[in-house]
């Protein structure tokens, strides 16, 4: 944005690509599980982006938009090579027991959760679990417990009711929750 | 509740969304439950560290290279 003006100066092609370019690939490669497809996904959006640089009037309207139609992008390419991930149907309350008991054994984790960067093994750990999500899941689970968008705006995004946003996120943190557990709980560490 | 009926509201009770009966039966049991405590825990973990992952980082070199010969076809 220029300082010298109230009004918001569109990015330069280069701004873009400096700017925004790895922001898009890491979204598209969070909701896609995969570095191909995001690659895809980003060129599209770029090229959108750099197509309309000039029609943008406000600086809170980049934003959202960018966000918005890299995730729109995102979705459409998914749709375009029939992901296999959709049809599974895990559900990850089955290992509970019928009086309700977990089935599995619950320990407490050594991860730190106050510490400011993650190290690189648990980033992998977390990014590798998320790539392993059911799409139906996956995409509730970026949108919202990594991007941090409220209920109702991923609900407006992926044309889903808000408590169709919520029993797809919660069941996405439970898987997310026991695929990482073997790897922080504190017994499982030598 | 059984120890699966509280695992079902994990979502409200992080939210903050529990009625002040479901937050009554649901501390309840997690007083008698350590293992219900534990799963909390964890629940909660996995959500803070999702959110501490990076926003972006930088392109690999040869993923540059294609883009910007695409944007420039």
């Amino acid at each position: 944005m220029d300082p010298t003006t109230s009004e918001f100066a569109p990015p330069s092609v280069e701004e873009v690509f400096r700017d925004y370019a790895p922001r898009i690939y890491m979204l598209a490669r969070r909701l896609l599980g995969n570095d191909a497809d995001a690659e895809d996904v980003t060129q599209e959006v770029l090229l959108q982006l750099v197509r309309k640089l000039d029609t943008f009037r406000g600086e809170s309207a980049f934003p959202t938009w960018l966000h918005r139609v890299t995730v729109n992008a995102a979705l459409a390419h998914r749709r375009k090579r029939a992901s296999r991930s959709e049809q599974q149907t895990l559900e990850p309350l089955d290992s509970f027991a019928e009086d309700g008991y977990p089935g599995v054994p619950v320990n407490r984790w050594s991860v730190q959760p106050d510490q400011a960067l993650l190290d690189r093994e648990t980033r992998d750990l977390i990014e590798k679990a998320i790539a392993r999500l059911p799409d139906l899941y996956r995409d509730v689970y970026v949108l919202a417990d990594v991007e941090g968008l409220p209920n109702a705006e991923i609900a407006e995004i992926l044309n889903l009711s808000v408590p169709a946003v919520k029993s797809r996120l919660h069941r996405a943190r439970l898987l997310m929750r026991n695929a990482l557990a073997p790897h922080f709980e504190e017994s499982s560490r030598p | 509740m059984t120890c699966r009926e509280l695992t079902e509201l994990l979502l409200d009770y992080v939210a903050g969304e529990l009625s002040d009966e479901q937050r009554f039966r649901f501390d309840e049991h997690l007083r008698h439950c350590s293992t219900c405590l534990v799963y909390l825990e964890t629940y909660q973990l996995t959500i803070q560290i999702s959110r501490r992952l990076p926003s972006c980082e930088p392109l690999p070199e040869e993923v540059i290279r294609r883009l910007r010969s695409a944007l420039e076809a």
